[in-house]
Order: structure tokens, then sequence, then C-alpha cells
């Protein structure tokens, strides 16, 4: 059993950790993207997050992963079972890893080689995208992810859908997941079309402080040595931080948005010359899940002004000769708007 | 091949070598090295320390498939399941995986690594397969500092880095030949097992080694003053002093431990001269949450008010001598970070492999699973001979390639004379379009500027718009203009880039000045000598476009017999915006693209 280092154990990256967790909370914020220096718990921090997440309920044995309550129209699993209240089971909600490297007939899914080669029959075995419905996408280093499976990303995160017409196959079934994507820019840029498809960027910088960093080094030896008891160690933080995120989630729906904090999302975008109208969405939608996580029934200008770097920095205008970084500029926005 | 202990000035690099088989958490070394200083020895050496670790070669053209592994057509088709071969990080699980050069690997070769170095294993999605295997291995790697400098990424995952000292006194040189003309074996096989014997106890040992906090924030202290980036390093610090303790049969780390540690670990990813003060960034804001655990362990408070220890400011002290070079050598300082990614990148002659279609395997190659595909629709209605599957020539599917045409844009800005700074906005105006389009032609830039009698790079070739925007702003200006040193300076960017696919070497040169400083310090040598270098470029395949922006209504002189000489093109554009800069380079590739 592979333990993965828990989410709570992070030392510091408060700006990721709320990224994470506000989008888990509201799943349509449209995903993070965490950037930053090498070896600063980017990754760490998105496996950790399985950990997290509450179970839901499956129809059984359907590899599309369709939720019971809501059978998805030209599933090529469900719509071959003769019962409208198929059998249910509880799962938490995946977190799928596509790692670079990945072919495309994994991805989308193509042919069960198996079947055709033993039995010649033409079965489709479904793909990363398939396994990732209703869940999270982890790429890690996605600006070095390749081009062609940029593009199948792109198009299915905007359509919903996973189409395959390929090798004889025809097959459609429902792909809707929040992309989690990490890597350093400095790498390579990300595709602009791929970055705006990212609700929230986390950016996150070395620890400059030395209590803090000590804390990293011994958290890490400690795991490394003994990860089972470290788990241990951490698993009332972590249940805490579930029964958090859980209460968090039920209370998004009834979350109400005051006038002010609205006016302060437009102007922001307006100010900042935001194209499109993903940034307010994305503003707006994550305001009210911080007001949910603070146990709040309705989401304030506060809110707004503190998910504003996380929502907007990534959506800027670059340009190279303005000397301050994109969050920076974000924050100076926010004091003029609410000044 | 000499063993390990009979290797000349390299008392270090065995030191490095001995603390990984310690201390295999460490991951790995790079060592820089230039050619023939017998590094493969000292790579392959590693083995001969620890017996139960064997060296895996990572060849530099090993693709995708070869490390990841991939489908075992045969075995499948024999036995009727799939069979999954492995590929060769998988197989590397608990062995020394040896890549000389690794400057020099295709980029895709690298993210694999980092993956696989990172999690300690390798997710598999490919030919219908999904895997998850364990991998842990020690990369020992190598590269040459002049054939370019390794990804940043790669170095930051490996413990150590260590650089050989060049052997030039004639003493050690002549012991090196008396060691490889004399058999040696008896000789050091002694010795080397007596390296091995310590090693032994030493990996007894370290899990019983102990760190005093004052040491281990010292460490630190150091990371943060050098600016060191990510947490890696302090990990990797605090691995080597315990390792290096061990190996010295103590449990207690020492100063001398963590002195080692902070020249095989912290020194090489210094991005800055050591800062005593403490950094101004420090966020005010971000309270240190330790939460969730034991906070009576470690009241905070008291650390803080004895933080000001002396020794660290010694260290400091001794490190700012050698620091200067290794901040030359290495990527990490941050204009000279300058690796981009792979987007944009080629691998090879033959390019990425893009898809298969029905056609002939004469002239192509067969892609073996999208042919089994397509035959695998007609097995029951195929005749079943012998074989268990049955191919008709239908069934072939080639592998369609695509190499990717990128240019790399050489950006020289002439830092002589008074309008240097303007003509510097205008040139990282004119890069930042360039790269906002690198994404349709996959096309990179590099940015040097030149004065006086040198030219410096201030952005390596790179399509990164965060990288351009952290090439340095302000550039010493004024003094004489370089040319010929420029035009040096492009031809070896241009030989780094086409080892790495970049056929397309561009050299836009911003200028308003006469060349005045030859390389061999006589005025009247220039001509000849910008001639021969404008054919060396030439051979090269490097074209040239002089941007003369002098103000002048005078004459396009010294500018324009420049574009003769270098066989580049001329054009005169005095005030240009940045746009237009762009505009004008594009039309320069446009035309010459053909």
């Amino acid at each position: 059993m592979q333990h993965n280092f828990p989410f709570s154990a992070i030392v510091g990256q408060e700006e990721l950790k709320q990224a994470i967790l506000l989008t888990v909370v509201d799943p349509t914020i449209g995903g993070v993207l965490v950037t930053g220096h090498r070896g600063t718990a980017k990754s760490t921090a998105v496996r950790a997050l399985a950990g997290l997440l509450p179970p839901i309920k499956f129809v059984a044995g359907c590899p599309f992963n369709c939720d019971p309550a809501e059978l998805a129209p030209g599933c090529p699993h469900c719509d071959r079972l003769q019962t409208s209240s198929p059998k249910v089971v509880n799962r938490s909600v995946p977190v799928v890893d596509l790692p670079l490297g990945a072919t495309e007939d994994r991805v989308v899914g193509s042919v069960d080689i198996e079947r055709a080669l033993v039995d010649g029959v033409q079965a489709f075995s479904a793909g990363l995208l398939a396994a990732a419905h209703r869940g999270f996408l982890y790429i890690d280093e996605v600006n070095l992810l390749e081009d062609h499976l940029v593009d199948l990303l792109l198009d299915v995160a905007a359509s919903g859908v996973n189409v395959v017409e390929r090798e004889g196959l025809s097959v459609r079934h429902p792909a809707r997941f929040v992309l989690v994507g990490s890597g350093n820019p400095e790498e390579g840029d990300l595709r602009p079309q791929l970055l705006d498809r990212f609700g929230l960027q986390a950016r996150i910088r070395t620890l400059t402080n030395i209590e803090q960093r000590m804390e990293v080094v011994r958290r890490r030896l400690d795991f490394e040595a003994d990860p089972e008891a470290f788990v241990l160690r951490f698993s009332y933080e972590e249940k805490k931080l579930r029964s958090k995120l859980s209460r968090a989630m039920k209370l998004r729906s009834s979350i109400q948005v005051s006038s002010e904090a609205l006016s302060l999302a437009a102007s922001l975008c307006d100010k900042l010359a935001i194209d499109g109208h993903r940034g307010e969405l994305a503003i707006t939608r994550s305001a009210m899940a911080l007001a949910a996580l603070e146990n709040q029934k309705i989401a304030l200008p506060s809110h707004v002004s503190r998910v504003a770097p996380l929502a907007l920095a990534h959506r800027l205008r670059k340009d190279p000769l303005e000397p301050a970084a994109d969050d920076e500029r974000v924050r100076r926005a926010i004091g003029e708007a609410l000044n | 091949m000499l063993p390990l202990p009979a290797l000349v000035a390299f008392d270090t690099p065995r030191l490095a070598l001995s603390l990984l088989a310690v201390e295999p958490r460490l991951r790995g070394i790079a060592f820089s090295a230039p050619v023939g200083s017998g590094k493969s020895a000292l790579l392959k050496g590693f083995s001969t320390l620890v017996p139960d670790i064997h060296s895996i070669d990572l060849p530099l053209s090993s693709d995708t498939e070869a490390l990841l592994g991939g489908l075992d057509i045969e075995a499948t088709l024999r036995i009727g399941t799939k069979i999954f071969r492995d590929g060769l990080l998988a197989q590397s699980n608990g062995s020394a995986l040896i890549a000389e050069a690794c400057n020099l690997l295709p980029d895709q070769t690298v993210n694999l690594l980092l993956g696989a170095l990172d999690e300690g294993c390798v997710r598999i999605e490919r030919d219908g397969i999904s895997r998850r295997l364990d991998t842990r291995f020690c990369l020992l790697t190598s590269f040459d500092p002049a054939e370019g400098v390794p990804r940043a990424h790669l170095l930051d995952r490996l413990g150590m880095i260590v650089t050989l000292p060049v052997v030039s006194a004639h003493d050690a040189r002549a012991e090196i030949l008396r060691r490889h003309l004399t058999p040696h074996d008896e000789e050091w096989s002694e010795e080397l097992e007596l390296m091995r014997s310590v090693i032994y106890s030493a990996r007894q040992l370290v899990p019983e080694v102990t760190v005093s906090s004052r040491i281990a924030s010292q460490l630190i202290e150091v990371a943060i003053a050098m600016g060191v980036e990510g947490h890696r390093a302090d990990h990797f610090a605090r691995l080597v002093a315990c390792a290096s303790a061990a190996l010295g049969l103590r449990t207690e780390v020492t100063e001398e431990d963590a002195d080692l540690a902070i020249r095989l670990v912290l020194m090489p990813r210094a991005t800055q001269l050591p800062q005593t003060a403490p950094p101004p960034q420090a966020p005010a804001d971000e309270p240190p949450p330790l939460s969730g655990d034991d906070k009576s362990q470690e009241p905070q408070s008291t650390h803080k008010e004895d933080t000001p220890p002396e020794p660290v400011d010694e260290v400091l002290d001794a490190i700012t001598m050698e620091l200067p070079a290794v901040l030359e050598s290495l990527p990490f300082a941050h204009q000279r970070s300058g690796r981009a990614g792979s987007r944009g990148a080629i691998e090879g002659s033959r390019g990425r492999h893009i898809g298969s279609i029905a056609g002939s395997i004469r002239y192509r190659r067969l892609d073996v699973i999208a042919t089994l595909r397509a035959a695998s629709r007609w097995q029951r209605l195929r005749p079943k001979g012998r074989s268990r599957v049955c191919v008709k020539a239908d069934d072939f599917r080639v592998k369609r390639f695509r190499s990717k045409a990128g240019s790399l844009f050489v950006f020289a800005v002439d830092a002589s004379g008074s309008m240097a700074l303007n003509r510097m906005r205008q040139a990282k105006g004119a890069v930042h379009a360039l790269l906002a389009q690198a994404y349709v032609h996959r096309d990179k830039v590099a940015l040097i500027s030149f004065r006086s009698d040198a030219a410096t790079i201030l952005l390596p070739p790179s399509n990164s718009v965060e990288l351009l925007r952290r090439a340095v702003d302000q550039i010493p200006t004024g003094g004489a203009t370089p040319i010929a040193a420029t035009l040096l300076k492009t031809l070896e960017i241009a030989e780094q880039s086409r080892r790495k696919g970049f056929k397309n070497v561009c050299l836009v040169m911003l200028t308003d000045g006469r060349a005045n400083v030859g390389l061999q310090g006589d005025r009247t040598l220039i001509e000849s000598e910008l001639k021969a270098l404008g054919r060396r470029l030439g051979e090269s395949g490097v074209r040239s476009l002089v941007i003369d922006t002098q103000r002048s209504f005078i004459s396009h002189g010294p500018g324009k017999s420049l574009a003769d000489w270098l066989d580049g093109q001329y054009l005169y554009l005095p005030n240009a915006s940045a746009e237009q800069l762009a505009h004008a380079v594009k039309g320069y590739r446009a035309n010459t693209d053909r």
C-alpha cells in the first residue's frame, strides 16, 4: 500500500492549499494550475488531495463513472442495462493521473487489444478521460505535455463529452472532470488556450522562514522513515479537514453573493482589462466557495478580494516590460478598487 | 578502465559516490566535467562500491517506448493475453542508471526521468496498458559544460552536483599515465575493499545520526542566503550531512559534515551571492502555521531569539569567494536558467511520431500495434492457420513523423552608446511579440548584449515569457562595440541549438555603431575578421539581419557594410516600436524560410 503525504502535513503554502480546497468545494470553478519554484510541494499537495475527497455513488461496473441518480444518455455501459435502478457502489471521487508519455489511445480509450487478439472482438477499453469523469484529472508538468494531447484535452474539457471515432469504433461518453495541473513556467509556457481553462492559478514560492523550512525537512524525513505512522499522526487533522470540506460542499448551493461583492468582482476584471467572462465567473464562484468553507452564508467583498489573485493573475495580458509579477498587479488593483 | 580508488585528484567525486552509496535517498549525482576527464570511470565505478547495485546505461537515443516499455507483441500473440515489456526506467529499480551527457538527452526523456525520480515510480498509460511500477534508482550523470548546461529541473532532483577538477598539474598527469600503463588490479583492490567496508558500516549507522538544531538551521540559513530555490535542497543537504557523519563513523553531525553538504548540495544551486541580511520578500502575512503537529515539541519563540549565530557568516564569507565561478557554470542562477521546455523542441531527425496511417511498409516504419488493431477486427472472418493472428497487407499501418521546423532567433543588442537602453527595450518587446507566436511556429529566442570587449547572454534559447521578464533590465552600457565577439557567441549558441535540432538560426543584430574592437586587438584586422566570421556563420546555417538604429540622415555606412560582410539583410529602422521590429523580423523569416 502506497501512502500519500497527508495534505494537512504540508507546511505553509496557504495559497496553494486554499486553491485546492476551493475547487473541491465547487468543481465548476474550473480546476487549479499550480506553478512555482522547483521542489515546493506542488505535486505533493495535489496527490494529497485524493485523501480528502468524500465517497460518491457510482453505477456498479460502469467504466464511465456514471452517476446512478442521473444515468448519462448514450453511456455505452448503462444504456445496455435493462433497469433504471442499477446497482450502486460507493467510491471516493477519482483522482486520475495523466503522466507524460501517455499515448492517445490510453487517454481517450481505444480497442481492447487483448479481446481483439484473443476473441477477435471489437470491444472498447475506456481511457483516462472516462476514469476521470466526475473527478479530477491531474497532469504533473502540464506545460511539458505533448501538443496533440493538449488539443484533445481542450476539446473534451470544452464539450464535457469524449467522442471516439477510430479503428472502427464509435463511442461517446460524458467526461466532465476538474483539471489540475502543475508545472514550472521556466520550463516553457503553457499554451494560452489551456491556461484559460484553469479557473485558478496558485503560485507558490520557496519558503523563506527558517523555522518552517526546518519543519519541512523534518516532516519529509519522518514520512520517509515510517509513512504509516506519519499518516496516522496527521489522521485527526485530515479528518477535521474532510468534515470541513463536506460541510462546505453541502452549504455551497445555498450561498448568496452580496451585490458589493459582485460589483467588486466586475470592477476588478474591468480594471485589469481581462478578456472574456471566465474571470468574473471564476472569481465569484471561488468567493462563494470560500464563504462556504468559512461557514458563512453570504459571499462578501472580503471573500472576493482574497480569491482575486488566484482567479485573475493568470488571465492578465502578459507584458514583459511590466516589472511586477502578475499577482502583484492584481493585489494593486484590489487596493485601488477598495479605496 | 581504472578502478575507482585509482582515479587521480578525484577525492571529492569519490566522496560524493560514497555518500550516495550510504544514502540512496540522495537520488543521484551530476558531474560537470570536460571530455576525457575520467568521468566514465567514475560513473561506472559506483557499482563497485556497493555489491548489490548494478549499473544500467541510459543511451542518448532512448525513446519514450524504450524508457516506459510497452506491449510485447510477440509474447502477447503467443500467449493470448496482454504481456507487458518493462522499459528502462522500471528495469532500473534498485540499480544505478547511468546517463552520460545529460545535457544532450532529449527533452521527453528528461521529463520522464523527472517524474520517476520524484515519485519513485513510473506511470505508464500506453498501448492499452495502464500500469504503475515502483522504481527506485540512482541517477549518475555527467555533462560537458562546453556543450550547454542540462536542465535545472533535472539537476535539482539529484542530491549532489560535483564539478570535476581539471587535472592540469604535471605531476597528476604523469601519475594518471603511470596508473594507466601499469597493471593495477591488486594495488587498488585492497583500497576498494576498505571503501566498501566503511560504506557498509556507514549504512548501518546512518539511521542513528542526529543533527543539532543549530546545524540544521545553519544549513537552511545558508540555502536562503544563496537564494536556493525550493525545498529539495534542504532535504538533500540534511541527508548529505548525516551520511558524511556516518562515513566518519560518527553519530553526530559536525561542522565539517555541514560544510560538505553546503559544498555538494547548496553551493551548486546558488542563484545569487550570499546575502547575509534576511531576504526582504519574506511575506509578513504568512505566519508559520505548523498545523497538526505537536507544537510543544519545538517552541518557536526561543529559536528566533538566538538566530544570529556567527558561524553562518563565516561559512558564507568562504563561499562568496568561490561562488561566482559556480554561478557562471551551472544553470541555476536566474538569467541563466533558461533551459526551455519541450514545446518547440525537436526529437531527432525523423521528428515525432504523430500517428499511423494505412500504407506500404517499404518506405516507412511499421506501427505494429496499429497494424494488429487493424487486423484484429477481421480475425473472426479470416481462416486461422497455425498463427493466432492473420495479418494481411491491407492491415499494415505505417508511422507518420512530423519534424518540427522551429527557428531560433538570436537577438544581439548593442549596449554601447547612448541609446542602448532604448534598444534593449525595443528588443525585449520584439522578443515578447515573437514568443507570443512561438506556439504556432515552435520558435525560440535568445537575447545577448554586447559592449566593451565582450558579449553576454541575457536569455539563453528559450520560449518562456517568464524568463524573458526576469532577464536583466539594467545592463551596463557604454564602451566600445565588439561585433566579432558577438558573432562568436552567436556561433556558440547556434552550435548548441543544432544538437537539439534547431536547423534555422537567425541572428538579429540591433546596433547603431561601427565595429571597433577586434578579437586580436588590431583595428585594421576587424574587417577581415568579421568577413571570416560571417562566412562561418553562413556555413553553420545562421542567417543575419542587421537592424540599424542610428538616428542619422547622413550615412547608413557602418550597418550597411556589416550586413554585407555577414551576407545578411540590412534594415534601417531608427525609432522603431517593438511591434514594428517584431514585424520586420517575421517578414524576414517569411522571406527566407522558403
